[in-house]
């Protein structure tokens, strides 16, 4: 259960575009085709391992609908990583993107990673969002692009993965400030001194990475 | 108060000489005035104090006329601290839930339902604003700012709590100024903001949930580690508040903490010294060691999705506090109300998991010989004694071991049968039996209970029991336990212990014929029954009682295998509506879900009483007549109705009833086929939707293929026979022109044909002639020549 990282992120989006399929298909490896509304937020959880270290992804699937939007927007602040998610196969969720982003960007911390993910990849026949348009609005905005299948899991895996390889990457390069929790990171147990009682003063000792 | 004064007076300038001192109200206009319109900040500032001075004698005047001009100086005043603390003291009081000492009308409000506090806060939070600026001033770390501020919010949360939780929700980062103030070095802020979090997050999940966001596991155990987890003060039991109310009910959070590795860090709170004796169990360290086991309660209780339970179940025994709690069960010196929550705790931790109940079975408790504590605890339940709270508890423990636990529930049962080596050692099964024959009304209910749970869902113990034989004294015959229960049923003068042993042979009887065989077969067994259900006195608890009565009666009807001729179903039938009649049955059986225990007990798993005398009904006693009841009342009801339509379900006899089994297990395995091979068919349709799509693509390129080839033969033929016909163009025109010659020709040949023609006429003409000739030589005797010299003449001739 020991890890190196734990990554906080967030799934928001349209409602309806399969977020809470998308937590499910990554955590449970399972697929829900009834579509449950999500009612403020729900939590999931998993382990990946990149490079050769475990990190824990916690996860906070969001609302889509707007009568959430003031809730959810608590959730930004402390996320490290967001995943937004529309419908190739609705327009109109990919219209509203520029709204979500708009949001985010407003109320979470400048470094957030955000993965810009078109949803529904398995319905081809009903597309109503070309690839190129994806990939050029994440261009556009500098976000990562990929398009997924929570059906099928066609790449749900690589776009959680490859979200926390980009924080990764980051922590790295010395971007984050990996002691203030704020950010929606923290470090293991194993990477702070014996003692586990006192894990604020033993963080920072540990890594020589960012300061307050 | 002689310095408010001269304060005061410094502040209104001197009274004017001669006239009455002005009244509190008069005094409180004047400074609200000063407030609103005085240009000076010093002004304003000193009007402030006075007003903070004058809020708590003057709560009613303050309160009415100053609530908007405070408001003013929180958003206009802002930067100075100073005026800012004084407006939001003010405020503070005035809003305050407790009446002080000093009021002038304490009693004005009293009449109404609403206190003073109430009715000013309402008015204050009509302005959603106001909240805003009272959390902005939060991340003011002046803490004379600060702190009014998050005192003025304690008290708001105090008197509209619902309200302030709506309102912060939605204003941006309310809750992560909240959550900000755990980490505040000042130990008041920190405490107060814990108590304020308390409120905040009680009954409301979504600000549940973004608590648990921003980290508040972590802070909390943090805070208590600093205080030092049991041993610390009442800070450990606030912060055990919040971490509970955070998971009460939120599926989401529960598995956060679960996922968060929060179980671990809460096994320090059950750690005992290694010598138990020298453990001081302060009142605050039982709080403390409560609030956790709650907490962990919250995590495995009954009601929780059941996969949550089990993985949280197995994380408590992986990280080691199944086992301390344990510990705890077997240590000495334990209070009392300590040691019954831990039974709770524990209860519920094992309850359905078969490995923490085979772990719990092989807990030893430190006695000599070593005995186990499944035994230990049987012993302090059939102890009158021992509290009722703690009694109640081992049931509850003993009844989540045996939950969904067929290999408890067997191993139970064989301790009591014949065969069984260790007789007289103590086993589970002989304590709780002894329990049963104690004549202690309650040691005989809770043993009776104890005992039906080793019988729920499972028809094999049920048909066990029924060898289970006791021998009443030397030399007598031995009786059987299910003869005993019935003496004791018709002996036992005390409603509990006959409640008891009527839940008991419920469970017992329901579902196994041969159980319900032996009871008919006890002699007076049934005649009890029929008199207790048709009698018409009512004591206490005695229409409980009649209605179990005929509660076991219509068991006995409805799983009778008619292998006892006097008391057959028909028998049994027309007994209840002879003896008794079925209204009156009706009526009494309804008594059961009627009483007042009954819903719940129906509700929750464990027996919550508060005195011995509600010790009436068990759980799953409630869920079996749940299920029943139905069948009863159908089965003892006139059969006229049965008879038109070829009898019920529970009218049949055992030949028809085990042709209806068979009839049921064939439409059974048809729904199976037809489940089987509508999966087929649909399995097919998308493979018929899948070729349907192969052939409509195939023709299309087909379609392509053809008008492609049409369109390249157009392209073709455009060009060949354009030669063609100009070849056949010259064809036919040097045919004609050899028409033309082969015409020329015949023309030619046909008159060389007339001339030739012509010519042998002439031939002819010239032949006769030359006969002629001939003729008259011969006449002239001129020698001629023969034929032959004639046709060579005639050809040498031309």
């Amino acid at each position: 259960m020991s890890y190196a990282y734990l990554f906080k992120y967030i799934i928001i989006g349209d409602t309806g575009v399969g977020k809470s399929c998308l937590l499910l298909q990554f955590t449970d490896k399972r697929f829900q085709p009834v579509h449950d509304l999500t009612i403020g937020v729900e939590f999931g959880a998993r382990m990946i391992t990149i490079d050769g270290k475990q990190i824990k992804l916690q996860i906070w699937d969001t609302a889509g609908q707007e009568a959430f939007r003031s809730i959810t927007r608590s959730y930004y602040r402390g996320a490290a990583g967001a995943l937004l998610v529309y419908d190739i196969t609705r327009r109109e969720t990919f219209n509203h993107l520029t709204t979500w982003l708009e949001d985010a960007r407003q109320h979470s911390n400048s470094n957030m990673v955000i993965m810009l993910i078109g949803n529904k990849s398995d319905l081809e026949t009903r597309r109503e969002v070309k690839k190129e348009e994806g990939e050029a609005f994440a261009h556009e905005h500098g976000l990562i692009f990929m398009e997924t299948s929570a059906k099928t899991a066609a790449n749900v895996e690589e776009a959680f993965i490859n979200t926390a390889k980009e924080i990764y990457e980051k922590i790295q390069e010395g971007v984050f400030d990996i002691n203030n929790e704020a950010n929606g990171i923290k470090i293991g147990p194993q990477h702070s001194p014996t003692n586990p009682n006192l894990p604020q003063s033993g963080q920072g000792a540990g890594q020589g990475g960012g300061c307050c | 108060m002689e310095y408010f004064k001269t304060g005061l007076k410094s502040v209104l300038g001197a009274p004017l000489q001669g006239s009455s001192p002005p009244t509190g109200a008069e005094t409180v206009e004047r400074l609200v005035d000063r407030v609103q319109h005085s240009t000076l900040l010093d002004d304003r500032r000193d009007a402030c104090r006075a007003l903070k001075s004058l809020s708590k004698q003057y709560r009613v005047e303050v309160g009415a006329q100053a609530m908007d001009a405070l408001c003013q100086v929180l958003e206009m005043d802002r930067a100075d601290g100073e005026i800012v603390s004084y407006a939001l003291d003010t405020l503070c009081n005035v809003m305050s839930s407790e009446v002080f000492e000093e009021e002038e009308h304490p009693d004005v409000y009293q009449s109404s339902k609403t206190s003073l506090g109430e009715q000013f806060t309402e008015i204050f939070m009509k302005q959603t604003d106001n909240i805003g600026l009272v959390l902005g001033f939060l991340e003011e770390y002046d803490f004379q700012v600060r702190w009014p501020a998050l005192k003025l919010l304690t008290s708001l949360i105090h008197n509209r709590p619902r309200d302030l939780q709506d309102i912060i929700l939605v204003s941006p980062m309310g809750v992560s100024k909240l959550m900000d103030l755990l980490g505040d070095s000042r130990e008041v802020i920190r405490n107060d903001a814990l108590i304020l979090l308390t409120h905040l997050t009680k009954g409301n999940a979504n600000i549940q949930k973004i608590v648990a966001f921003e980290n508040a596991f972590d802070r909390l155990f943090d805070v208590m580690a600093d205080e030092g987890y049991a041993d610390g003060g009442i800070v450990v039991e606030d912060c055990l508040a919040i971490v509970h109310n955070l998971l009460k009910h939120n599926t989401s959070n529960q598995n956060f903490f679960k996922e968060g590795s929060y179980i671990q860090r809460l096994s320090p709170m059950f750690s005992l010294p290694n010598d138990n004796e020298d453990i001081s169990w302060s009142s605050q360290k039982v709080n403390n060691i409560l609030s956790s086991l709650q907490v962990i309660r919250m995590l495995v209780m009954p009601g929780n999705p059941a996969q949550v339970t089990s993985s949280c179940q197995r994380t408590i025994r992986s990280s080691g506090i199944l086992e301390a709690l344990c510990g705890i069960l077997m240590a000495s010196g334990v209070p009392v109300d300590v040691l019954t929550e831990t039974i709770n705790a524990v209860a519920e931790i094992i309850r359905g998991n078969l490995a923490n109940q085979e772990y719990f079975l092989t807990v030893m408790a430190p006695s000599k010989p070593p005995r186990p504590a499944i035994v230990v605890l049987l012993l302090s339940m059939v102890n009158e004694k021992q509290p009722l709270e703690l009694r109640c508890s081992v049931l509850y423990s003993f009844q989540c071991y045996l939950y969904k636990n067929e290999v408890g529930q067997a191993q139970l049962v064989q301790t009591l049968l014949p065969s069984s080596a260790e007789v007289g050692t103590g086993t589970t099964g002989e304590l709780l039996v002894a329990g049963l024959l104690s004549g202690h009304m309650l040691s005989t209910w809770l043993s009776a209970v104890a005992l039906s749970h080793a019988l729920v869902e499972n028809p094999a113990q049920k048909e066990q029991l029924l060898r289970v034989a006791l021998a009443t004294g030397p030399g007598a015959q031995p009786v059987t336990l299910l003869q005993q229960c019935s003496s004791i049923l018709q002996q036992s003068t005390n409603v509990q212990s006959k409640v008891g042993i009527l839940m008991l042979l419920a469970m017992w009887l329901s579902h196994c014929p041969l159980a319900v065989r032996d009871l008919l077969n006890t002699p007076s067994c049934i005649p009890y029954l029929t008199a207790q259900v048709g009698a018409n006195e009512h004591q206490e608890h005695e229409e409980l009682l009649q209605g179990l009565c005929a509660f076991l009666m219509g068991i006995c009807v409805i799983f009778n295998d008619d292998s006892v001729p006097s008391y057959t179903r028909d028998s049994l039938c027309q007994l209840v509506s002879k003896r008794v009649g079925q209204d009156v049955f009706l009526d009494k059986l309804g008594e059961v879900s009627k009483h007042e225990l009954y819903s719940k007990a129906h509700k929750h798993p464990q027996l919550q009483a508060t005195s011995p005398e509600f010790v009436l009904l068990d759980h799953e006693f409630c869920k079996l007549f749940k299920a029943l009841e139905g069948m009863v009342v159908k089965a003892v009801s006139p059969k006229d109705a049965g008879l038109h339509n070829g009898g019920t379900e529970l009218t049949l006899t055992a030949t028809e009833s085990s042709l209806l089994l068979q009839y049921k297990e064939l439409i059974r395995s048809q729904d199976n086929q037809i489940q089987e091979m509508r999966r087929q068919l649909h399995q097919y349709e998308i493979e018929r939707q899948g070729s349907q799509m192969q052939i409509e693509e195939l023709s299309a390129t087909v379609s392509q293929l053809r008008d492609q080839t049409r369109l390249l033969s157009a392209a073709a033929n455009t060009g060949v026979t354009s030669t063609l016909s100009s070849d056949i163009n010259k064809l036919s025109i040097s045919n004609q022109d050899n028409l033309s010659k082969c015409s020329e020709l015949e023309d030619e040949l046909d008159k060389l044909r007339k001339d030739q023609e012509d010519l042998l006429v002439l031939l002819a003409d010239q032949d006769t002639k030359l006969m002629k000739y001939k003729t008259r030589l011969k006449q002239l005797g001129e020698k001629v020549e023969s034929d032959d010299d004639d046709d060579q003449r005639n050809a040498e001739e031309p």
